[in-house]
This record gives C-alpha cells, sequence and structure tokens, in this order.
C-alpha cells in the first residue's frame, strides 16, 4: 500500500472531522499503529483544526457553566480536588494513578467510619426508643389511675357538697333518729322540706347491713306507717319519697326491696318531728 | 478562561476527568466551553437552543470520558464530534424543524431586502468552508455541518455516489491548506 498517496487521499481529514464511514475508520486505526506517518498526519490535522476552533472562541452565558455544576453535582467525587493541582506529572496513564488509589482508599476509609458510626447510633437509639416506650406505657397507666381516683374523688365530693345545700336550706326540717333501746349507737337524720315535702334521710350512724337485707325509711301518720322508701347504697343524703305529713319517722331492717309494713322488731331508729 | 493557574496535560486532565474531579470538569469547561460553543453556532443559529446543546454536550463528555481512547486521537478531536453530532442531531430533531421552517420564511423575507445571511456561517470552521469553490462548498456543507450520509447527498444532487466520495475528499484536503496554521 502506497502509504503517502493514502495519506493524501483525505481519508485522514475524513476521520478527524468525523465523516469517514466505519470500515474507513477501522482500515485507519489499523494502519495507523502500523505507520506512524498516518498517526502524524492524523494528529497534525487534529492540532490545525483545534487550533483553529480555539481561534474562534465565544464564551458562553456564565449561568451554563453555574447549571451544569449543579446538574453534576451528585457525581463528583469531593475530597479529590484538593489533590489535584499538587499532583505529579502523570504520562504513563491511563488506567487510574497512585493518587486515585489515595483517593479512593481515603474515602473508602471515611465512609467505613461513617457507617460504623451510623450503624452504633442506630443500636442506641432503638435501645433508648425501647426504654422510652416503656416509660411511656407506665406513665399513662398510672396516669388513668390517677384520672379514675379523680373521678371517684369528685363524685364523692359532689355528693356531700348536695348534702350541704339540703342542710342549709332555710325551708328544711330536721328530724334527728336516736337508736331504739338495744341499738342505741344507731342514729339517722331526716331532713324534710317542708314547701316541697321532700324528704332526704342520712345515715349518721346504721349498723352493717346483712346480706339480702336493706334499711327502709317510714312516715308516722296518725299512728300509720306509711314507707318512704328504701335506702340505696348512696353516699351523703338519700332522697327519699315525699311526704305530705307526718308526726315521727322510723328506720327498719327489711328485705331486699322493702317490705310493705314495717317489722318492729327490726326497728332501729325513731324520731319525733 | 481558567480562574487559576493550573495547567494539566492533556492526559493528566483525562485521568482526573476519569476519577470523576470536579476541578478537572471545571478546567475542561474553562478552557474548552467557547471553542465548542462557536463549533455549536457554526450549526445552530438559536442562541437558547444552542445553549441547552451546550450543556448536554458536557454531560455527555462526562459521562462519556471513560469510553475515550487517547491512542485513538486527541482529546479535542474526540470532544469536537460529541459537540457536532449532538448539534446535528437538534437540528434534525422535529421541534427544530417547525423552529426552521419559520426560521426560514423570516430569512426570506429579510433576503429579500438584501441584508441578513445566517450567522452561522460567519463562525469558526463554517466561515472557512465557504471560502472554498462552490462545489465543494455545498459538499462539505452537507456532510459536515447538516450530517447528510454520502448516499444521501448523491441523490439529493443528483451526483454518482463515487463523485460525492472524491470530491468531498478534494474539499478537506482544501480544506486541510486553509485551515493550517
Amino acid at each position: 500500500m502506497d502509504i503517502k498517496a493514502y495519506i493524501e487521499s483525505g481519508v485522514v481529514e475524513s476521520y478527524v472531522l468525523g465523516l469517514a464511514s466505519p470500515e474507513e475508520v477501522a482500515e485507519l486505526e489499523a494502519l495507523s499503529v502500523q505507520h506512524s506517518e498516518v498517526r502524524a498526519a492524523v494528529d497534525a490535522f487534529a492540532e490545525s483544526i483545534q487550533q483553529q476552533a480555539m481561534g474562534t472562541n465565544i464564551a458562553p452565558p456564565p449561568e451554563i457553566k453555574q447549571q451544569l455544576m449543579e446538574r453534576l453535582a451528585g457525581d463528583f467525587k469531593e475530597g479529590a480536588i484538593a489533590a489535584a493541582p499538587a499532583a505529579p506529572k502523570l504520562s504513563a496513564l491511563p488506567g487510574g494513578s497512585a493518587n486515585g488509589k489515595v483517593v479512593r482508599m481515603v474515602s473508602f476509609k471515611i465512609w467505613r467510619n461513617v457507617a460504623a458510626a451510623a450503624v452504633v447510633l442506630l443500636v442506641v437509639s432503638a435501645t433508648l426508643n425501647v426504654y422510652y416506650y416503656k416509660n411511656y406505657t407506665q406513665t399513662t397507666n398510672k396516669y388513668q389511675a390517677l384520672l379514675a381516683e379523680r373521678n371517684t374523688l369528685q363524685a364523692a365530693n359532689d355528693d356531700y357538697h348536695q348534702t350541704l345545700n339540703v342542710i342549709h336550706d332555710s325551708t328544711i326540717q330536721m328530724v334527728r333518729m336516736q337508736g331504739v333501746p338495744g341499738k342505741q349507737n344507731n342514729m339517722a337524720t331526716v331532713y324534710w322540706d317542708a314547701k316541697t315535702k321532700a324528704v332526704y334521710v342520712y345515715a349518721n350512724n346504721l349498723q352493717q347491713i346483712p346480706e339480702g337485707k336493706q334499711y327502709q325509711l317510714w312516715a308516722l301518720v296518725d299512728g300509720k306507717p306509711v314507707d318512704a322508701g328504701v335506702i340505696t347504697d348512696c353516699r351523703g343524703v338519700c332522697k327519699m319519697k315525699n311526704i305530705a305529713r307526718a308526726q315521727a319517722f322510723a328506720i327498719t331492717l327489711e328485705k331486699q326491696g322493702g317490705s310493705a309494713t314495717p317489722t318492729l322488731t327490726a326497728m332501729y331508729v325513731l324520731g319525733k318531728v | 478562561m481558567p480562574e487559576n493557574a493550573v495547567k494539566y496535560t492533556e492526559a493528566e486532565l483525562v485521568a482526573f476527568l476519569k476519577q470523576r474531579q470536579q476541578s478537572a470538569f471545571g478546567y475542561l469547561y474553562d478552557n474548552y466551553s467557547g471553542s465548542l460553543y462557536s463549533v455549536i453556532l457554526s450549526i445552530i443559529s438559536d442562541r437558547e437552543l444552542a445553549n441547552d446543546v451546550l450543556q448536554e454536550v458536557f454531560v455527555k463528555i462526562w459521562r462519556q470520558i471513560e469510553t475515550y481512547d487517547a491512542t485513538k486521537g486527541r482529546l479535542f478531536t474526540w470532544m469536537m464530534n460529541i459537540t457536532r453530532n449532538a448539534s446535528i442531531d437538534t437540528l434534525r430533531s422535529k421541534g427544530y424543524q417547525n423552529n426552521q421552517q419559520n426560521r426560514e420564511l423570516t430569512d426570506t423575507v429579510y433576503e429579500s431586502v438584501g441584508s441578513v445571511s445566517t450567522n452561522t456561517d460567519k463562525i469558526g470552521l463554517r466561515k472557512l468552508v465557504y471560502t472554498l469553490k462552490p462545489d465543494y462548498k455545498v459538499l462539505v456543507e452537507l456532510a459536515y455541518f447538516q450530517g447528510y450520509t454520502q448516499d444521501e447527498i448523491s441523490k439529493l444532487l443528483d451526483i454518482p455516489l463515487g463523485t460525492v466520495k472524491t470530491r468531498l475528499r478534494a474539499a478537506l484536503i482544501q480544506l486541510r491548506e486553509i485551515v493550517k496554521p
């Protein structure tokens, strides 16, 4: 092959300008390995084109560089920058320099440490989570218990408040019922509203009620007992049935739910109006 | 132009780019964006579009630097071919074609008044190509700046393929003499 004629055929220029066909490219690359003149011709024309292009510099708008840097920010290997200007001449490239390896080792170590630290933090955080969750559960339970207790106390307080209101009402007549003989230590009080005829009873001190029994209040009207209701498990004063008129009040122990007539043998307290 | 006084050899620059160094990319941009921009502007007259192409070109260079083989030629040659291909691809994309039709209409109007030719003719290599004799000029224009294959040119100009081939090569030889420093 006449290399000189080949070089002068224009194929070198086609190659450099990217106008050569794949076959032409393959042939030229093979020939440039064998013949340094081919490679020299390629380099010479490439150099001319580069010089020509460099000479017709047109500065692009500055924001393009900024946009590019932002766009590629994730691709850059930081930390390598400082090493770049100080790097020795790297004539026997390519394939990555020792410098590159050092940079990679350093960044590997940094990342390994960061990863280790992250794992430790995760474990600590997880442990604290368990601890704080337990604390939280316990505190919640205690809080619920306190809330329930508070509600109970509030209810009791409301009852006593009502009792006080009844006692202090000016139209209220108080009837103290003393323990009958044999039951002297029992006592109860009836609060009777003269206007509304409402009857309230307060058990100052009544014996513990046996199973299946209940105290019942009676009004004695003209010598006859009138049912005024059974005393339920109420705190403070218990509202009973209204009584229009009465000369005395008494409490007997009756079966659950009360009786139609009082069991006089089981009378505990009695008080005259 | 570069803000720091550091100068890389081409081999160093390529090595640092392959290591993904930001400073190397900055250096590449500072030193070559102007000339590659002029390559784009010799093909695409729309500045906005040219700006987009320039950005794409540098992204391509960055992403494809691993494929650059120094034994096959200079870095600039490689980058210039990426630039030309990207510009022609854009030129031939559908969106640009529509744009171009409008533009040509305007140009015709202006040309009738006798004032304007597209500025691409006055930039870089294209300006030099326009000094070639008309037979040569049209071939380089179609092949290099508009990206037609020799087969397409043969059909377009109704010239035998062999003639296109020899004439284009002769044109390039002449161009070589013009660009020689």
